[in-house]
């Protein structure tokens, strides 16, 4: 026989059901909440025509909008993903956008697609002048849900979209077997056929940092070039360089700086890197090995960077570099007990010395890391700040 | 139905009194205070951040440490991250078994005003253990710590 509650009791079993969510909600950490703050990582590109391109996120999208005034005002932003997704977009992890020579817009950013330290390298592309986007696809052929993140995009010579990021798939597999393994590992991938595929990854290194931004540029030959933070010998975090070959060639990365920092911890600050004209390595980089410092060099791989330059001391971070025939700009935030200041130093004779530094904009709100843009000669910083995005222009002195 | 409605009721109940972590909020104002010398013993405050590898395992040597010698350590935990990111600290806390310690996290969606305020000489590398001594004196290690460098934490 079975038991039939009174129809009251039946209606009544659902309602509490669904008043009881919230509750069990906030018991559990309030894992209701959403995060509403705007993240800070924003990625921004000229185009061949001089627009400038911004992808930030926004609700679980990525977002394209572009201005054709030099930021003052922008298009309404077009959602990349069409289904939401936990996109990481703070800190060192934020969105990437680049520009193809037929006018196409690349989209790049990594998903969380679980709780935990995972991530999906995901990728979109429009061919229509960012009006649509294709539907995203996941980067690396690995569907492991392991750490992935950081991840870089440049465009090479040849077209080749080219893409990079930290990995953990060794480490887990080392760490289920019960063997040490220092870090992440470095992996890349590429797409010859305008990002409709990626080839299936290669790794560049093992032993990378785990929690730094990578940094990848490209060479007058066309090709592309990384420079990121590796593990070197016992948490030693000096940096690798190595060119990505796209053409079945050995890759050699070598260590490129030597600063013989030593900690157990992530240093959240990845490199930057600018090849010139001349095949000049313009870099900058953050280490503590004698507290905390940024510098500027030009890489020599294998031996320590050439015009090594402390640019900053404490306060001092988040730094990128541009250049641009015989002038060099370095641009870093530098934070204090009031807020931050976009601060720049240039060089007109290739880096060999530079002028005084000079704070060229500041903050009292939280700002995103500085990301150097060219057009036509001319050098501009893309400042994301939590005020809004911005774009300054630089003036060599 | 009688044992979905038996269901309905515990569940009513284990809702009722389980303790999520309650996260404060961490603003360039309240660093002074964090940072104020204890009564006594001393107090560590750990900062950690949801992306770093090596923070959880340092939080858990370090509630090992404070609960063998309670009545002279206090424990606080302050993630970088955004406090817009209060559920996905509090999991990540509760899965390291750290619900018994006070939890705080940043109220700037960058965390580097907030580090100087902090400790102007570090870079904001993570995790960062800084000891606070009840005399006044200060330490601040950078890094996972080691079995050496948490014995000589609580002497």
């Amino acid at each position: 026989m079975t038991y039939k509650p009174p129809m009251a009791l039946r209606r009544l079993v659902p309602l509490l059901c669904l008043a009881l969510l919230p509750l069990a909600a906030i018991a559990h950490g309030g894992q209701m909440d959403m995060v509403h703050e705007p993240a800070l990582g924003a990625g921004a590109a000229f185009d061949a025509h001089g627009r400038l391109w911004l992808a930030t996120v926004r609700d679980g999208h990525v977002v394209v909008q572009h201005s054709a005034d030099l930021g003052k005002t922008f298009s309404e932003p077009v959602q990349v993903n069409p289904a939401t997704e936990t996109i990481y977009a703070s800190g060192e992890n934020r969105p990437k956008l680049a520009t193809g020579p037929a006018g196409q817009i690349y989209v790049q950013w990594t998903e969380q697609p679980g709780p935990g330290w995972i991530g999906y390298i995901r990728f979109a592309r429009s061919t229509d002048g960012g009006r649509h986007f294709s539907a995203p696809i996941t980067v690396n052929h690995n569907p492991s849900k392991v750490t992935r993140g950081f991840d870089s995009l440049a465009i090479a010579g040849n077209g080749d979209i080219v893409v990079a990021w930290i990995d953990g798939r060794d480490a887990a597999q080392a760490k289920s077997a019960g063997k040490p393994y220092a870090g992440f590992a470095f992996y890349y991938t590429w797409s010859a056929d305008g990002g409709k595929t990626f080839a299936p990854e290669r790794k560049l290194m093992d032993h990378s940092c785990e929690c730094c931004r990578t940094a990848l540029a490209r060479g007058p030959d066309g090709k592309v070039v990384a420079f990121f933070r590796g593990v070197y010998g016992d948490n030693i975090r000096d940096h690798a360089f190595a060119v990505l070959h796209t053409d079945g060639e050995a890759n050699h990365p070598q260590r490129a700086t030597f600063s013989g920092w030593r900690v157990a911890a992530c240093p959240d600050q990845g490199p930057g890197l600018a090849i010139g004209a001349d095949g000049v390595r313009h870099a900058v980089w953050y280490e503590a090995s004698h507290g905390p410092a940024i510098w500027y060099g030009q890489l020599d791989p294998g031996h320590a960077p050439r015009h090594a330059l402390k640019l900053g001391g404490p306060g001092a971070s988040h730094a990128d570099v541009a250049v641009r025939g015989k002038t060099v700009w370095v641009a870093w935030n530098q934070v204090n007990a009031d807020g931050y200041a976009l601060m720049l130093r240039s060089s007109r004779d290739g880096g060999a010395h530079f002028g005084a530094a000079r704070e060229i904009a500041s903050s009292n709100v939280a700002v995103g890391s500085p990301q150097f843009l060219t057009r036509a000669g001319a050098a501009y910083v893309a400042w994301n700040t939590a005020d809004g995005f911005r774009l300054i222009p630089v003036e060599t002195r | 139905m009688r044992r979905l409605l038996t269901i309905l009721l515990l569940t009513v109940a284990a809702t009722a009194f389980a303790r999520g972590i309650a996260i404060e909020p961490l603003g360039p104002n309240d660093v002074a205070a964090l940072l104020k010398p204890p009564v006594r013993g001393e107090r560590i405050v750990m900062v950690w951040s949801l992306d770093c590898v090596y923070c959880e395992p340092n939080m858990r040597a370090l509630a090992k440490l404070q609960r063998a010698r309670p009545r002279h350590i206090q424990l606080v935990t302050v993630a970088t991250d955004s406090i817009a990111q209060r559920a996905r600290i509090a999991a990540r806390l509760e899965a390291a078994g750290m619900q018994d310690f006070p939890a705080r996290a940043y109220t700037e969606p960058s965390p580097a005003r907030i580090n100087f305020l902090i400790d102007p000489n570090w870079g904001g590398e993570l995790p960062r253990t800084i000891v606070i001594r009840a005399d006044g004196s200060r330490t601040a290690i950078s890094g996972e710590l080691t079995e050496k460098q948490l014995a000589q934490l609580a002497p």
